[in-house]
């Protein structure tokens, strides 16, 4: 039963929501197939493909294919590709094509459990059956992320079942655009996307600059490497961000709104077409919504595959079809944005809370999180902990909570060094700085920030100064070029630190190098720039010593550098061969049951051989 | 209304940056990537100055002059130690950038920059990529060059880095390139520039050169300038405007004058 | 009522002080600046002082493509802003009389500016040839 009529009115998308929910409590059992960034990269195309091919001939009584659903990411994305059963909550990880079968026969058949595919806890070794128990769940306040692993984004009435588009009903029958900003000031919600302005002032700016032409954008150009959280959420609940769009382009009194996907998104911009397609034909988007004189369409903008188009005059400008190039913002784009008229920009994660705003409360979002940072941040956790996915928590979560109680901890046994927040803008943060809590303000002054939440955990195998190189040349590389002390300063800046990891720095190049870090913090034109340092900064800072040892000792305690280490054969080497065929430059040689000799001259320091030794028998110097 | 300047209070037009105040009034602040002919860039950052208000409590920004519009009782100071800091670090990474430029050689020697800290480019050309060519193509219309490329490799190229198509070899770029990089070439009646050829216009009478056929073309077309206008030099239309003159007085005035004056 | 900047040739006896007082009037750097005026002999003791016409619907203006020339209304002279001229020469070769001029010393392009209200040519002419009323 497709509903075919314009919802033009709350009741009638009260009554949609009724219909949907009875349709879905037929339902018996839902089978929840993960789609996200992780699962499909894990192949679970191949696992839904299967299922349909077993179901086509098998017959399940009441399970057919209907309940079957390719939802957004789930969120333990290092245990994809994850098989979720409703409505007990079953738990599948890591399913591989080749169990299909034993699923549909044992667990949707019989309701058997297959132990083997459930969730171990590493510590207590444990299985647990459903995941709500998991700790890396039950940690969690998922409000932004609400939707990711239960509904199909393709489904508009998956949406509208839990809630979707009540805020759209709500507000432009009941509410004022004044009263829709006050709601929004209230909440204290601050921008997602890193910078956390209040989103609440910034609306009212925007409403009070006299102007016949507005515009609304939702920056989905996420380009911190690691970071996924806006990527799930325009695949896997773009309605959500429709829908606080909707709410945002009223309250400002915008026509046009526009969404800007980055390049590198195709799956993104597929589910958000389809889902502005579905809105459209229900009327949530465009002429007269919900029956009121308010009208929007929704337009989706590409970028070309720059990270500087994340900042938003450059985005403005590549929205425009000009090159992306940022501009000084003298004058904010509140005033004179896109076109040179009054534009509000601002971030997925923002948009997708502010349904839940609308429908809860401005009081209520305020009740959770901090005094100056509240509601919630989603965070991609990724690198050297045990459960690396997408999670969210209340601002004020410490980060030894995130990495330890939700992340399980450094893998492998492991010990932990460091932790990068706030993708290239920000920095590492040591141990000693692990019940900090995480909002917009604490880790900035700690050095760090955390940005739009990405997190990379680091063990006691990495070398800082090889992490700077690191974020540093993908700084040099997404510059855009214009001002100075961006684009030659970093560039100068990145081959300092070449030359630290090279042994060939002097302690004067490091004086240089916090001289020149300074300046260029205070000399560039925008974001990039002025935060481009910080990868060094904040290195320097907490691992000054790892760079004095690059310096002075021309070694590299983390055993990373080339230049400065060196790969040697141990006693406890047992003679096993193992190492000897995976050496690409046969630099390895020995007879079985004796020790190997590794030759020095020969070595590239490519680590294949520690790879694959089981006996602990080769040492990095 | 009127902003302070190192201390001393200046008038200031509405909707004027205070760069324009700057250079009127004839403080010295270096600034590469503008010019009045095109909108600012805030590129090189060398006009950054620092500013603050009575009404904001302490806080000090920096901010590039060329960009920042004018307030009532702004105050602005030109060099502070940090500013000087800034404009030296500037000028020695384009030193880097351009090692072989006696402009910007000179203006880093004035800054107590003789030799650049930092790796040299190499192979470097004069380009410091201040945009002024750019934004004067734009700016007369043509919009034949562009900048190509981001970051470090960035540089200022044609379409495709073949012949630009709307070129029309007015020199505009030439001109205003303030490290003189862009080159040009005019052999006998040929302009080359940007690997692509124009045919200067020679003046009907005497031969003398000015501008390209193409530049004349547009100008004909577009600004409703009449077509014979540009086939003689200015040399040729003085003299030819005195003959034409010629015609039109009435010498007797004179015999009148010299009357008038022995009388 | 806007003053006139009035040539009489009949008066011009062609002794070039106008071409002198316009030279040092317009001095950048201590060097004489080339002059916007120039007496040219048509004939036996008949000479055309040329300077710009300042026209009503200037050649030069429309072929400034960035705004360099305008007309300045107070004064009814048309300017020049050398700060905004970028030297293209598309003036020099528009005007239809030769009054957009090349500087070749100080690598500019000039033209008469009424002295912005004061012409010297005007002042220093012996036989009132050149009068601003």
């Amino acid at each position: 039963m497709e509903c075919e009529m314009k919802i033009d009115s709350p009741d009638k998308l009260n009554a949609w929501k009724e219909e949907c929910l009875q349709k879905d409590a037929k339902l018996k059992k839902k089978v929840m197939v993960c789609f996200g960034p992780g699962c499909l990269a894990a192949g679970c195309r191949e696992i839904y493909a299967k299922f349909e091919e077993i179901l086509a001939e098998r017959k399940l009584g009441d399970i057919t294919l209907e309940s079957f659903k390719k939802t957004g990411c789930h969120g333990l994305c290092e245990k994809g590709p994850l098989v979720v059963i409703e409505p007990e909550g079953i738990f599948y990880n890591r399913v591989r094509t080749s169990q299909v079968k034993d699923i549909v026969e044992k667990t949707l058949a019989k309701g058997e459990i297959i132990e083997r595919l459930l969730y171990k806890n590493p510590k207590t070794k444990e299985r647990v059956l459903k995941y709500h128990d998991i700790d890396f769940y039950k940690k969690q306040t998922r409000l932004a992320l609400r939707n990711l692993g239960h509904i199909d984004p393709d489904n508009i009435e998956d949406y509208v079942m839990r809630d979707g588009y009540q805020s759209v009903a709500k507000v432009l029958t009941g509410m004022t655009p004044e009263e829709v900003i006050d709601e929004v000031k209230l909440s204290g919600i601050r921008g997602r996307g890193g910078g956390g302005f209040p989103a609440g002032r910034k609306w009212a700016t925007c409403r009070g600059v006299e102007s016949d032409v507005r515009y609304v954008i939702c920056n989905g150009d996420e380009g911190d490497p690691g970071a996924f959280m806006d990527r799930s959420i325009m695949e896997g609940d773009p309605h959500s961000v429709l829908e606080g769009m909707i709410v945002a382009s009223y309250a400002v009194g915008a026509r046009d709104a526009y969404i800007y996907v980055r390049e590198e998104y195709p799956l993104a911009v597929q589910h958000l077409y389809q889902a502005i397609d579905d809105a459209k034909e229900h009327g949530f988007l465009g002429e007269n919504i919900m029956g009121t004189d308010f009208s929007l369409d929704i337009h989706i903008s590409r970028g070309g595959g720059a990270f500087v188009c994340g900042e938003s005059s450059a985005l403005m400008k590549s929205v425009a079809g000009e090159v992306g190039e940022p501009r000084a913002k003298y004058i904010h784009s509140v005033v004179k944005g896109l076109w040179d008229k009054p534009t509000v920009l601002n971030n997925v994660e923002t948009f997708a809370n502010i349904p839940l705003i609308m429908n809860k409360g401005g009081d209520w979002f305020r009740s959770i999180g901090t005094e100056k940072s509240t509601g919630t941040k989603a965070f991609s956790l990724v690198g050297k902990v045990e459960n690396t996915g997408l999670i969210e928590v209340p601002m004020g979560t410490t980060l030894r909570e995130i990495i330890y109680d939700i992340g399980g901890g450094i893998k492998d046994g492991r010990k932990f060094k460091a932790v990068q927040t706030g993708g290239p803008s920000g920095g590492c943060l040591p141990e000693d700085k692990l019940d900090l809590p995480v909002d917009f303000d604490t880790l900035t002054k700690a050095g760090s920030m955390m940005g739009s939440g990405g997190m990379i955990v680091m063990d006691d195998h990495t070398c800082m100064v090889d992490v700077a190189k690191y974020f540093l040349k993908f700084l040099v590389d997404e510059s855009c070029g214009k001002d100075v002390p961006c684009r030659e300063g970093l560039y100068q800046l990145h081959k300092m630190v070449v030359k630290v990891t090279e042994g060939k720095a002097s302690e004067a190049d490091l004086q240089l190098m916090e001289h020149l870090s300074k300046y260029i913090i205070m000399g560039s034109l925008c974001g990039l720039g002025k935060s481009g340092p910080n990868p060094f900064l904040s290195t320097v800072r907490y691992f000054r010593d790892e760079y004095l040892a690059h310096i002075i000792d021309k070694k590299c305690p983390g055993g990373v550098c080339r230049d400065l280490i060196r790969f040697e054969i141990n006693d406890k080497c047992t003679g096993c061969t193992a190492c000897i065929a995976p050496c690409p430059v046969d630099a390895i040689t020995g007879e079985k049951d004796k020790i190997h000799i590794l030759d020095q001259e020969k070595c590239t320091k490519c680590g294949a051989c520690y790879a694959v030794c089981q006996f602990d028998a080769i040492d990095i110097i | 209304m009127k902003i302070q300047i190192n201390g001393r209070w200046y008038e200031a037009r509405e909707g004027e940056m205070v760069l324009d105040v700057l250079r009127r009034e004839g403080i010295d602040v270096p600034a590469l990537c503008a010019h009045e002919a095109v909108e600012p860039y805030g590129a090189c950052r060398l006009c950054m100055v620092e500013i603050t208000h009575e009404d904001w409590g302490g806080w000090k920004g920096n901010v590039t002059s060329c960009l920042y519009p004018v307030e009532d009782k702004l105050i602005v100071q030109t060099h502070t130690e940090d500013i000087i800091e800034l404009r030296k670090t500037v000028l020695n990474l384009l030193l880097a950038r351009c090692p072989n430029s006696p402009e910007i050689q000179k203006l880093a020697s004035e800054y107590g920059i003789d030799t650049t800290s930092f790796v040299p480019r190499e192979d470097a050309d004069n380009c410091i990529m201040c945009g002024l060519c750019t934004r004067v193509c734009t700016q007369m219309g043509f919009n034949a060059i562009s900048v190509a490329g981001r970051g470090y490799g960035r540089e200022i190229a044609t379409p495709l880095k073949e012949a630009p198509p709307d070129c029309v070899g007015c020199l505009a770029c030439v001109k205003i390139c303030p490290t003189h990089h862009i080159q040009y070439e005019d052999i006998g009646t040929t302009r080359e520039i940007w690997g692509r050829q124009f045919e200067l216009v020679k003046c009907k009478q005497c031969g003398k050169a000015l501008i390209t056929r193409e530049f004349a073309d547009y100008l004909i077309e577009n600004r409703d300038i009449p077509a014979d206008y540009f086939d003689i030099c200015d040399d040729c239309k003085r003299s030819g405007t005195a003959r034409d003159f010629k015609k039109l007085v009435h010498w007797e005035e004179k015999e009148e004058a010299e009357e008038e004056v022995s009388a | 009522m806007t003053k006139r900047f009035l040539i009489r040739p009949a008066l011009c006896i062609g002794c070039r002080t106008c071409e002198l007082a316009c030279s040092l009037t317009h001095q950048e750097n201590k060097k004489p600046g080339r002059s916007r005026i120039y007496p040219i002999a048509v004939g036996r003791e008949q000479w055309v002082p040329i300077a710009c016409l300042q026209c009503d619907d200037p050649a030069c203006v429309k072929s400034c493509l960035v705004d360099a020339l305008r007309l300045n209304e107070e004064l009814g002279y048309i300017e020049l802003l050398q700060e905004r001229c970028i030297k293209c020469r598309a003036c020099v070769a528009a005007c239809p009389f030769g009054c957009s001029l090349i500087d070749e010393e100080q690598e500019i392009i000039v033209k008469c500016d009424l002295c912005e209200g004061n012409p010297a040519c005007a002042r220093f002419c012996p036989t009132k040839a050149l009068e601003y009323k």
